[in-house]
């Protein structure tokens, strides 16, 4: 209600002042179709509107106007009114104007012709419908070369790899090298651009080196002034991919289960779900099923002993019964407004992610003001300030083992236990003391776990800018810019008494960790433009920056806790409080540059150059130079190409970036210095340990050199474009830390060496099958690969310890294996698989290809859009699929020799032959230099339960290393734009509505897991997203 | 307007150069130290040299048996191991170099001993392995040569004595010793007592001229003033666990001990033949006798170690196995493990009087080593254990009932060393004649050098291959000390 009236009085606001005649008329293109969202706008004045989808518009203007026609790709258009009141216009395609200015390195716009290098651009209205909890999950399968894998955990980061690597994400041209992905609001949103080569970045210097994504923020717009509001409202009601468990068996071991006291032990069978079958009959017992004792059995008020209760699958249902419904609500209102001398945006954001597991959630808040001002002609500032906040109470730890909740769900717990039992998680008379579970040595009761083992986030972020540009003379002009990010974050682990960690029974503990953060980056430049013919242009930057950062973390914890339930550090039962604390400061010094030049509108050259004096490598190795030049060739400027061709470009770029730091991971700048750690205190008695690797002294910095050549072309008046993109970079002085023989007291020593290549290939492929006046259709596709290469190995070594050779892939997998003959036969001995002692190689890790496939289908006032991503080829190694075989709880272990097993029968021969005579002998490298074996088929039956509990069926499941493959339909939205018609009866100028899915639809060759995060160490099952969004302007 | 727009760019541009913070001011880690005190390095050493209790070695050792799967080391099928203790020695190297520093001598005779233990425990596992040319990284050699074991016992000797001998003269103070607290002649103890166990360790070679073996034990031995040696569990190289995080005995809370470990079959039925009271501070009584007194032996039992694993599993659910005491799982500060002890000493004296090196009442130093064993579990009443015949010792027999003692006083302590005790003497017997058995029924003698050496190391490690084992690296070929 409140809002409503807010929002009349700025639409009031916004009325007063304007009363004038009304313009009005119809806009289409060449081929007579209407064209809408052209930008009409009244000369020499302020204020402008758009025109609606079927080409219709109407302005206010003054009888002796000029109205001025812009839209991307088509000429722009003046029109004096001489006191017309209806203007009707024709647009003219512009082929070389093109939708083609891209934002480069450093924020600068350019056309796209000019460009030398490859950049993609993701309009920010294409994420802002179907929204998920960070923007780069929506970037997934949008960008050629750039592949998010995306977690289905909640608040995890995707991986993100643009050609491999990790890139820079810079916002309003400041990076940000924390990569804090969630700090971004994605209403604010105006543009992502994915500067892809090192050519493309380089002038970021060393952090820029593998690519970056830009994102440009939304500023005020000169206009009247706008209210925008969008509310995206998506459910996680069921999921896409949840592991397939056999529901036959229970826990236990060998086919035995009884109750005792949850120790795990005994006839509790050790956590195994190698239990008794289920639901059998008894017709002997009270409930007519096979009983045993559970761990919620009655005791008997006479002996005090438990009572056999019926040992059946009631747990069936326990992931939908455990999982809730997930959301992700996000709505954004922001207010625009701007005039020829200032202009103001500002914008309060708030995602609420309701995450699938009870009791967690992510609240992250953002309030942003942006806006510029131009005092005089030649002066502009302009400034932009974000305040963000990600706060929850809880949310859930991944990764394998016992603090999982799949893992304490499903995987080690078998269906005769019925999770809605489990909501009750005290042991009667120990509330606080010790969880109710059945089994408490292995594995923790999920309601316990959501709602007694919590981990806080708090994180207070603040970053912005602040540009200006004073032209001096019409040729020189002095640009500034200085920027910020800046944030604290505390968080907090509140561990119960009893709760179980790998190995570990928890005496209660409370851990506190605080960071503060803070980077500035400060630039200051010279601007010299100058068109020197009408024919040759030259513009060029001289800068010097600066990047200066200093963080600080320190943690607290207890050791055990006094008062169960009690969260403080006075609490702390044991001897001291355990604490660590660092500090980091960090600064790099940098000069840099660039030419570009322009002849004839068709032939581009730029040149760049970059200094950086790092504080991160030892003085006098820390200063170096690195340049790069790229140029394009429009060949549709200078030759008459056939009438199909339209547009046809040719680029190529070469680059060297060097990089002073040598923990990327990390972020830290002191590995340059050798020192000694902290080690155990023992009974307080401190102690210290020198690390194992040892650093060279003369380190340098490391070196990329890249070329890249593509070409862009469109066809059939730009009804269809392609773009491709090859390049090839080299790495080398790379800073590693190279395998030393353990016996010279160092596993590695940190120098310059190694040599890779990575090269890759990208497609990208625009057309618009269909056009016309009702319906239109275009569609994107992206297809990329990407391949990195070992081309030196330091010191001249026959392979690396990850036994990969020079001219090999470095993504070869090498796994322990077992031995197999020259018929590829399995070897056992005594029924049981042989270990091979050398690894060897089993398939490649990256994929071949990855691809998206993006449509948008208009009808009349429908849009429709749709997304299918996915990844071809490539081997990910899946702990849920081995922890099933292993651990009972795969289906195909539901089968006659179990139920022997179960009888304690040993009926299970694995097919394969045994030894029966002669010997191998091995080479260093595990090359067979003499095989005198000689072998006669398995005839060794083993129990079934223990040959799995051994083997996890590695050799039957390629040792749980499974293709990646997989296609998704990552996304799906169906829009209504509200007609002028409805729109003019309300107080809008914009509605639409949308319905909204994400993770729709998966096929892939893994079982049980989602294979988009490209690893599995046991993920949340994947969750479908649907729901709908609302977007109005007034 | 102009002079705003003028102050304010002067602003941005006092702002851009203001923000600068020189390069070689921030080449100091405010996080680490680039030089520590030799004695936190000592503290160290010291955890990672006395901490040792191995779940692995009691396997392996047919103390325990496994049920979750087949586990190589019960099954003697087992294949390679690492080479973490050369970074034990870089440390210790570490703490000389900072002894010299700050010239503190007594660390750098202390590295001594640490260097020889740490060196033993890597030619034990693998034979020939890099030691004179070891830990030089920083004089740039990558590539260490492998010295014979020969040679590397034949420096360990000669550095034990003289460790002993430097030691009785140094006046400067220890810190950091979470062992002995500085106590210099309890040092000394240990590094002769050690000193006797490698001589031990080198009985095979008892008529080599060069070790000389035979006199050097006795030169120690008969000279209690120059080398004193253990004389009491008070003397014990032991570490104590606390209630403390990252001080607790290392098996407390571990899930597979309480659940899928069981007591060996041949381990606990000699204790029950014995009737061995410690047989009740190791093991838990059986489920299926829970009803029974703790002090009746026929409510322990075990699993066969070389048992088909069907079986085994099998009688394990049928509640006819003991697990260990639940002491070693429940208690953070459970027992003191053992670099070398106080029994240990008395059974090397024990064996060595049977070898005739010694001339000593071999019954005295036979029943010192079980009283002492006994009391480390603190079990007083064992008089009637003394003098039960079957393990009293006859002529012919001795060595076999004095390691059979051995055995049963190292009980998950001591690491690795009595699983070599056996693999010298060949007592007591492991059995292998059990269904379940891998390696051909072969108990290894060794373990295979690790994968890394042979990329980072190969032509080194060739050579120490071929010259050492006929046949390849693997676990059963025969390293020099057992030839």
């Amino acid at each position: 209600m409140k809002k409503r009236i807010i929002l009349s009085i700025l639409l009031l606001i916004t009325a007063i002042g304007f009363s004038q005649n009304t313009i009005s008329g119809t806009i289409t293109d060449q081929n007579n179709i209407p064209l809408g969202g052209v930008n009409i706008s009244i000369q020499n004045s302020v204020g402008g509107t758009v025109s609606d989808f079927d080409g219709n518009y109407s302005i206010q203007a003054k009888d002796d106007d000029s109205i001025i026609f812009s839209y991307i790709g088509f000429k722009t258009q003046t029109i004096a009114l001489n006191g017309e009141n209806t203007i009707n216009i024709v647009m003219q395609e512009d082929s070389e104007q093109l939708n083609e200015v891209v934002v480069t390195a450093l924020g600068i716009k350019k056309e796209k012709k000019a460009l030398g290098y490859a950049v993609q651009e993701v309009d920010g209205e294409s994420l802002e419908k179907a929204k998920e909890a960070n923007f780069v999950n929506s970037l997934s399968g949008r960008v050629a070369g750039l592949t998010v894998k995306n977690s289905t955990d909640l608040f995890q980061n995707p991986e993100i790899n643009l050609r491999g690597a990790s890139p820079l994400l810079v916002i309003d041209g400041i990076p940000d090298r924390t990569t804090d992905i969630w700090k971004v609001n994605t209403d604010d949103i105006e543009n992502v651009s994915v500067l892809k080569g090192a050519t493309a970045s380089a002038l970021y210097g060393s952090a820029g080196r593998n690519g970056a994504i830009m994102i440009t923020t939304k500023k005020g717009k000169k206009g009247k002034m706008s209210v925008s509001f969008n509310n995206s409202t998506m459910f996680q009601p069921s999921f896409i991919k949840v592991p397939d468990v056999q529901t036959t068996y229970g826990n236990g071991n060998q086919g035995v289960y009884a109750y005792v006291d949850g120790s795990g032990s005994g006839t509790e069978g050790g956590g195994w779900i190698w239990g008794p079958k289920l639901d059998q009959l008894d017709p002997s017992t009270p409930s007519g099923y096979v009983e045993t004792t559970q761990y919620n059995s009655p005791i008997d008020p006479q002996t005090g002993e438990l009572i056999p209760i019926p040992y059946i699958s009631r747990g069936k249902n326990n992931i939908d019964d455990f999982f809730r419904t997930g959301l992700i609500q996000s709505n954004n209102i922001s207010v625009d407004w701007g005039s020829e001398k200032a202009s103001y945006r500002m914008s309060l954001s708030n995602v609420y992610q309701k995450g699938i597991v009870p009791n967690t959630d992510l609240k992250n808040t953002s309030f942003s003001v942006g806006g510029s001002i131009n005092p005089s002609d030649n002066f502009k500032v302009n400034s932009t300030l974000t305040y963000n906040k990600q706060y929850t109470n809880n949310f859930p730890e991944v990764g394998y083992g016992p603090t999982n909740y799949l893992y304490n769900l499903i995987l080690w717990t078998g269906v005769d236990v019925d999770v809605n039992d489990l909501k009750n998680y005290w042991r009667e008379g120990q509330e606080g003391y010790q969880q109710r579970h059945f089994n408490v040595s292995y594995y923790n009761n999920p309601y316990f776990q959501a709602f007694e083992y919590l981990r806080g986030y708090n994180k207070d972020n603040v970053f912005g800018n602040i540009n200006f540009e004073y032209n001096i003379t019409p040729e020189f002009s002095l640009k500034g810019r200085s920027g910020a990010n800046i944030y604290s974050l505390y968080r907090t682990y509140k561990e119960p008494k009893s709760y179980i960690g790998y190995g570990d029974k928890s005496r209660g503990n409370f851990t506190v960790e605080d960071s503060n953060y803070f980077d500035i980056t400060s630039e200051l430049g010279i601007k010299y433009e100058n068109d020197l013919t009408e024919d040759i242009s030259i513009n060029g930057e001289f800068a010097y920056a600066n990047y200066y950062r200093n963080s600080t973390y320190h943690s607290t914890a207890t050791d055990g806790l006094n008062i169960p339930g009690f969260y403080n550090l006075d609490n702390n039962s044991g001897a001291t409080l355990f604490g660590e604390n660092d500090i980091t400061k960090e600064t790099i010094h940098s000069f840099y540059g660039f030419v570009d030049l322009e002849f004839y509108n068709a032939f581009y050259l730029t040149f760049t150059g970059r200094n950086d004096k790092v504080s991160s490598l030892p003085e006098g190795n820390n200063s170096f130079f690195y340049p790069s030049i790229s140029g394009s060739v429009v060949l549709s400027s200078i030759f008459d190409l056939p009438s199909w061709a339209s547009f046809a470009k040719l680029r190529g770029s070469w680059s060297r970036v060097s990089e002073g730091k040598i923990d990327k991971q990390s972020n830290n700048p002191y590995s340059h210095i050798q020192a000694y750690e902290k080690g155990t205190s023992w009974d307080g008695t401190p102690s210290a340990y020198f690390g194992s690797a040892l650093l060279s002294p003369n380190l340098k910095p490391e070196t990329s050199d890249t070329w890249e050549i593509g070409s862009y072309i469109r066809f059939f008046q730009n009804r269809l474009g392609l773009d491709v993109a090859y390049y090839q970079a080299r790495d080398y002085n790379n800073l590693i830390y190279s395998p030393l023989s353990e016996t010279s007291g160092y596993t590695s020593l940190l120098l310059n060496g190694d040599v890779f290549k990575r090269k890759g290939i990208e497609f990208t492929l625009d057309a618009s099958p269909i056009k016309n006046e009702n319906f239109q259709w275009n569609t994107q596709i992206n297809l990329s690969q990407y391949r990195r290469y070992q081309e030196e190995i330091y010191g001249n070594k026959e392979q690396t310890e990850g036994f990969i050779r020079v001219g090999d892939r470095t993504d070869k997998i090498y796994a322990n294996v077992y031995q197999t003959n020259e018929n590829g036969e399995l070897i056992l001995e005594n029924g049981f698989p042989v270990s091979d002692p050398y690894q060897r190689y089993i398939g490649y890790d990256e994929p071949d290809w990855t691809y998206g496939i993006s449509n948008n289908i208009s009808y009349k006032n429908f849009n429709l859009s749709f997304l299918f991503d996915g990844r071809i080829n490539g081997l990910m190694y899946s702990t849920t699929n081995q922890k099933m075989w292993w651990g009972g709880t795969a289906p195909g272990t539901v089968n006659q020799f179990r139920d022997d097993a179960n009888n304690g029968e040993s009926t299970f021969i694995a097919p394969g032959v045994k030894v029966i005579g002669g010997s191998v002998e091995y080479d260093v490298n595990g090359n067979i230099v003499n095989d005198t074996r000689e072998y006669a088929p398995n005839d060794v039956a083993v129990n079934y339960i223990n040959y799995m509990q051994t083997t996890s069926n590695n050799q039957n499941k390629n040792y749980h290393y499974y293709k990646e493959t997989f296609i998704k339909l990552r996304e799906v939205t169906l829009t209504y734009t509200f007609g002028k018609a409805i729109i003019d009866k309300m107080p809008l100028s914009n509605l639409s509505l949308s319905f909204v899915g994400r993770n729709l639809w998966l096929s892939s060759d893994i079982p049980n897991v989602d294979p988009d995060s490209g690893k599995d160490n046991l993920q949340a099952p994947s969750t479908r997203s649907i729901g709908f969004n609302i977007n109005a302007k007034f | 307007m102009k002079k705003i727009t003028t102050s304010f760019i002067c602003f941005l541009v006092f702002l851009t150069i203001n923000s600068c913070s020189k390069t070689e001011d921030l080449q100091d880690d405010p996080n680490r130290a680039t030089e520590v005190s030799p004695e936190l390095l000592l503290t160290n050493i010291e955890i990672q040299a006395f901490n040792n209790i191995s779940l692995s070695a009691a396997l392996a050792s047919r103390y325990l048996t496994y049920t979750n799967g087949v586990n190589s080391n019960q099954y003697y099928n087992w294949q390679r191991a690492g080479y973490d203790d050369y970074d034990n020695l870089k440390q210790v190297s570490k703490m000389m170099e900072e002894a010299q520093r700050t010239e503190s001598g007594v660390y750098q005779i202390l590295g001594k001993f640490f260097n020889s233990y740490f060196i033993i425990s890597l030619t034990e596992v693998f034979g020939d392995v890099p030691y004179s040319d070891a830990i030089q990284a920083t004089e740039n050699n990558y590539t260490p040569v492998y010295d014979t074991q020969k040679s590397i016992y034949l420096k360990v000797l000669n550095d034990l004595k003289d460790a002993n001998n430097e030691l009785a003269t140094n006046e400067e103070t220890i810190l950091g010793d979470i062992i002995y607290n500085g106590d210099k002649l309890k040092w000394r103890k240990l590094i002769n007592s050690y000193y006797l166990r490698v001589l031990m360790n080198l009985s095979i070679k008892e008529g080599n001229d060069e070790l000389n073996i035979v006199a050097r034990f006795n030169e120690v031995y008969t000279n209690p003033g120059k080398y004193p040696i253990f004389e009491s569990n008070e003397d014990n190289a032991a570490l104590n666990y606390y209630n403390i995080q990252d001080n607790r005995y290392p098996l407390q809370n571990n899930n597979d001990l309480q659940t899928a470990y069981y007591m060996e079959e041949s381990f606990v039925e000699r204790l029950q033949n014995f009737e061995d009271p410690r047989l009740f501070a190791f093991a838990e009584k059986k489920p299926n006798a829970a009803d029974l007194p703790n002090t009746d032996f026929s409510a322990y039992g075990g699993l066969y170690g070389s048992g088909d694993l069907n079986d085994n599993t099998s009688k394990a659910v049928a509640g006819e196995a003991s697990r260990v005491h639940p002491r070693y799982f429940t208690d953070p500060e459970n027992e003191s493990s053992l670099l070398i002890s106080y029994a240990e000493l008395e059974f090397i004296l024990a064996e060595a009087v049977a070898r005739n090196w010694i001339s000593a009442d071999i019954d005295i130093h036979y029943k010192n080593g079980i009283s002492a064993s006994m009391e480390f579990y603190n079990i007083s009443n064992f008089n009637d254990y003394l003098n039960n015949p079957d393990i009293q010792l006859s002529p012919g027999n001795e060595i076999e009932t004095i390691l059979t003692q051995k055995h049963i006083s190292m009980f998950l302590n001591t690491g690795w060393q009595i699983f070599y005790e056996q693999r010298r003497t060949g007592f007591p017997e492991f059995n292998t004649d059990g269904e379940g058995i891998l390696n051909n029924a072969k108990i290894p003698k060794r373990w295979m050098y690790p994968a890394d050496e042979a990329v980072n190391n190969g032509n080194n490690l060739t050579d120490a291959i071929q010259r050492q084992y006929p046949n390849g690296d693997n676990t059963n070929a025969e390293m020099w000390l057992l030839q």
